[in-house]
């Protein structure tokens, strides 16, 4: 259903540099009539977030930053220039590198140019807000420079669950979930290429917060005994969980439920990602987000009706402490929560601020600590009874 | 003592002997001679304990002597300095009263260790060109305690009370067993005398000894030395060249010849040849006054009318006043009174009224100012400058008592300093370098109150500021209230470090215009530079991205160097005005003082 609302898609590979070389070309014009150049970047900020609830994910606003070239600026724009002639490079000949590697990429060329030298980074940050700057310019995200992060998280399981990938070469693999035994599935941060497809019809699909909770219920024989995907979000949810989880909603068309911790931090940073993006990536969050996923729990009303253990909030140690701020901001600020079809996420986040505890998802094992399945029998009844939100 | 404890003991001894002897008249002699043995050691007992609670007087020269790390005798790298100090306030002092050029030679050297434990026998030798001592005097100068033609009178010089030059005598003759040795004449004596001064600690009283008649080769001078036991350190704020500079500073119409340890001899020639003109002494203020103090100040003036003692013996005191002392209650009796028949009572009831009188504020004509004119050439003097600014704040009241307060910063042009360590302070009082115990002192207090980001300089939160400045602050006040009898440290009372605070302020507030004229400059030369790097780079990658051919270049290049030419326009206009708003302050300065200006001009050409 998202997947027809979601209309902006990835640039294709010939995009990129026509819209670099349509920039620089603009840029040259000025400079010709000794017109001041300005590039507009979009902000990527809260402040210039929207969110429909129709589209699904937090999309930019009208804000733009402009850079104005000055004296100031130039040193900037010549480093942008540079870097963006790297990145062609690389979409020219199917390269692909790290922001690392990048960084040590330019620091090689600038070593073979002393030309260059007064653009050279004194560490990677530099280097790092320089290719951040490319893509605001080009309203692109870095792995459509061919520019990726290494991935992390998404190991996911499934006795239904067949990927198929396209390789660069034109090759497919086809990869068969149910054979690789208690081996997961790395989904990898470039999901586009994969094309999924079910043995069986497939019943769920569940991301779980902790990687250790999602090994612990494979072991248990969870994917064994339903017709379900399983998925260990590690946390924050990398892009390459983001755009897994997106691609399993768009193509096999399974409820999605995420299980995690009852706090501020795991609703804020990690639901709240996984299914409407963050605020950091407005470009990209219409291919890395996944609206259709709901939030199993653990739900306030949880704690007293499995008799779950939970404790307070340390208000004293500061992580805990800003997440609890940056929540009381959400509520303000933040267009997600404020929406009122996420009306029942905003009252957890009410809750928790209001009582100021906390639960974690491992507590459904003390419901019965005799029984190892206890978490499984409590998550399955809950998706059949519709208690999430 | 203890042996006349013993006796009875013996005595009693010798009883029970004759007893156990069995013979009576021999018992009864014991017993006789044992009453007598007790009766004299109650009488022995009574006598020395008489003697153990009679109340002793011991002289001033006995007391300082005990105590001389009260007057800066603390240690020995104190001593020397204190010691130098001494001799060379006296010295410029002297040709002040006398309205003499200062020209005064310092010779200090190492003579071999000292009879104390890691201690250096030292010799300090201060000349000058001063008006020379009588040779009646001159054991009381040097040897006597608290002999003064400045006690109490209220002027701005650098000795006030007298015990200095003494204790100097004191601890050399402590350490090295010989007084000062003093050569001077006067104007009128032929030959100069030459003699030893020691302090007759018993009855501080100056002794001299080897006295003679010598020739010597100037019209008038004195010259005094001191072998003693101390340690030399030259550098640092405690070091003999910072005093050395200091003095120079604060006095720039002293001529100074320095030689030290492993140093050539050193000339510091004057940059003015006008005297300081040490202002008078204004009557005392009432209020600054205690009771005692109040009806002591009475017997000065015999047999006058109590109102005309009021109104001749004390500053603001006039018509109007006694008029509303006789509103307030005071008969007219009592002022129509002679003052030397006014009993206690009377006198305090006066007293008491004018406490509560309101009176002008004492008048600030008594204080001596250095100048900005002076102060900017002297500046000069401490080394190579790129900059600097002066005030001399107007002399107004601290606590009752008059103070003026002045202020020079300058930059060094030497870099070689670390940037990160603090400035150097150099802090003066009635034109005398303060060297111990900075962080009590109202001058430090005042100096990181202030915010220095303001004017262009580093500072740390709530420290003294960083960099290679020198920020120099004279306090000169008749009445300069010390924390301590070595007159190391001005106690920093609110209103005092507020009016030093405000001329930190006024001179910060100056130098800012330099500095910020320096920015500027450094700008501008950024953005030049920043044109010249990064413009052909940004138009080559625009161009190979672009495929675009070489006279696309060429034209791109140039419109960017007119785009970036116009950023370093508006920095040149900065830069002017800048410049400007500098030039709008000297010539504001040169208004009131004309030579300044041509200093600074040199300044800034040579910047």
């Amino acid at each position: 259903m998202a997947t027809k609302l979601m209309k902006r898609s990835k640039k294709s590979d010939d995009q990129i540099p026509h819209l670099s070389k349509e920039l620089c070309n603009r840029l040259l014009q000025d400079l010709e009539r000794a017109r001041r150049p300005v590039l507009y970047a979009t902000k990527c900020s809260l402040d210039n977030a929207l969110y429909n609830h129709k589209v699904g994910f937090l999309t930019p606003g009208d804000k733009k930053v402009a850079t104005e070239l000055n004296v100031s600026s130039v040193k900037k724009m010549s480093r942008a220039i540079f870097m963006l002639e790297i990145l062609l490079r690389n979409i020219d000949t199917g390269a692909v590198n790290t922001k690392r590697e990048l960084y040590y990429i330019s620091k090689g060329e600038i070593k073979h140019n002393p030309m260059l030298k007064p653009l050279d980074f004194a560490d990677q940050p530099e280097s790092d807000a320089i290719i951040d700057f490319i893509c605001e310019m080009l309203e692109c995200y870095r792995e459509e420079l061919n520019c990726y992060a290494n991935d992390r998280g998404g190991q996911t399981y499934s006795q239904q669950l067949v990927v198929t990938e396209t390789l660069p070469d034109g090759d497919t693999a086809v990869i068969d979930l149910s054979k690789l035994g208690t081996s997961p599935f790395q989904p990898k941060n470039r999901p586009q290429s994969l094309k999924l497809s079910a043995r069986k019809k497939i019943d769920f699909c569940l991301i779980i917060e902790s990687e250790g909770t999602a090994n612990t219920l494979v072991a248990n024989g969870f994917t064994k005994r339903h017709n379900c995907i399983l998925i260990g979000a590690q946390g924050v949810p990398s892009n390459a969980v983001r755009g897994w989880t997106k691609l399993i909603q768009d193509q096999l068309s399974v409820p999605l439920y995420f299980f995690g911790d009852l706090d501020a931090y795991t609703l804020q940073n990690i639901y709240r990602t996984l299914k409407a993006g963050s605020a950091a990536s407005l470009i990209r969050n219409s291919d890395y987000s996944a609206p259709e996923v709901r939030f199993l729990g653990v739900l306030p009303e949880d704690i007293k009706k499995y008799d779950l253990n939970d404790y307070p909030v340390k208000e004293g140690d500061a992580q805990e402490g800003r997440a609890l701020k940056k929540a009381a901001d959400a509520l303000k600020n933040d267009p997600f929560f404020q929406d009122k079809r996420n009306k029942g996420v905003a009252q957890i986040l009410k809750w928790l601020l209001e009582h100021k505890r906390r639960c974690e998802q491992q507590a459904y094992f003390t419901v019965d600590p005799r029984d190892p399945t206890m978490p499984e029998k409590i998550i399955v009844e809950k998706i059949k009874r519709g208690n999430y939100v | 003592m203890a042996a006349s404890k013993k006796k009875p003991v013996a005595s009693k001894q010798v009883a029970k002997e004759s007893a156990r002897s069995g013979s009576k008249t021999v018992v009864e002699r014991a017993a006789k001679a044992a009453d007598k043995a007790a009766q004299e050691q109650a009488r022995e007992i009574a006598k020395s304990s008489k003697a153990s609670n009679k109340i002793t007087t011991s002289s001033t020269a006995e007391y300082f002597s005990k105590n001389l790390q009260q007057v800066g005798f603390s240690s020995q790298i104190k001593a020397t300095l204190t010691t130098l100090k001494e001799a060379v306030d006296n010295a410029l002092d002297a040709c002040e009263e006398h309205g003499i050029l200062p020209e005064v030679t310092v010779s200090i050297e190492k003579l071999g260790a000292g009879s104390i434990k890691n201690s250096d026998q030292v010799r300090i030798r201060v000349e000058d060109n001063g008006p020379g001592i009588d040779p009646d005097d001159v054991p009381k100068v040097f040897g006597e305690y608290l002999a003064s033609s400045k006690f109490g009178r209220g002027r701005c010089s650098r000795g006030q009370q007298g015990i200095g030059i003494s204790a100097a005598t004191t601890w050399a003759q402590l350490t090295s067993a010989t007084g000062a040795k003093v050569i001077t004449k006067t104007k009128a004596m032929r030959k100069a005398v030459s003699c030893v001064v020691e302090v007759d600690i018993k009855h501080n009283r100056g002794v001299v000894k080897n006295r003679e008649t010598i020739d010597w080769d100037r019209p008038h001078g004195t010259s005094v030395e001191f072998v003693f036991d101390g340690r030399i350190q030259l550098n640092g704020e405690a070091g003999l060249l910072s005093y050395l500079n200091g003095t120079t500073l604060v006095n720039p119409h002293l001529t100074l010849h320095y030689k030290l340890p492993e140093m050539e001899l050193q000339t510091v020639e004057r940059v003015t040849p006008t005297i300081p003109q040490v202002p008078e002494a204004t009557e005392p203020h009432p209020h600054t006054m205690k009771l005692g103090e109040f009806i002591a100040h009475s017997h000065l003036f015999g047999r006058v009318k109590t109102s005309a003692w009021l109104k001749r013996g004390f500053s603001r005191v006039t018509d109007a006043t006694i008029s509303e002392l006789t509103k307030g209650g005071i008969k007219s009796s009592l002022l129509e009174k002679s003052v030397d028949a006014v009993n206690e009572t009377d006198f305090k009831e006066l007293f008491t009224s004018i406490q509560n009188l309101q009176l002008m504020a004492p008048s600030t004509k008594s204080v001596l100012s250095i100048g900005e004119e002076s102060l900017a050439k002297s500046i000069r003097r401490l080394g190579a400058v790129d900059f600097f600014s002066v005030v001399t704040r107007k002399p107004t009241i601290c606590d009752f008592k008059p103070v003026e307060v002045e202020v020079a910063i300058a930059r060094l042009e030497d870099r070689g300093i670390d940037p990160d360590s603090p400035v150097q302070i150099l802090r003066f009082a009635n034109r005398v370098p303060l060297q111990f115990d900075k962080s009590a002192c109202a001058i430090a207090q005042a100096l990181t109150s202030v915010n220095w980001r303001a004017y262009g300089l580093h500072q740390p939160k709530e420290s003294f500021p960083v960099g290679p400045y020198i920020i120099a602050v004279s306090v000169v006040s008749p009445f300069i209230k010390f924390k301590n009898a070595s007159k190391e440290t001005i106690d920093a009372s609110d209103e005092l470090v507020e009016e030093i605070r405000r001329a930190l302020i006024q001179a910060g507030q100056k130098l800012s215009k330099h500095i910020r004229r320096e920015e500027k400059a450094n700008e501008l030369e950024e953005k030049i530079r920043h044109i010249e790097q990064f413009g052909p780079i940004l138009v080559q990658g625009l161009c190979r991205i672009t495929k675009a051919p070489d006279s696309r270049r060429t034209k791109a290049e140039e419109g960017l160097r007119k785009l970036l030419g116009r950023d370093a326009e508006v920095a040149e206009q900065e830069l002017e005005q800048a410049h400007t708003r500098l030039e709008a302050q000297k010539e504001k300065e040169a208004s009131r003082q004309p030579v300044v200006e041509a200093i600074e001009e040199g300044v800034l050409q040579g910047d």
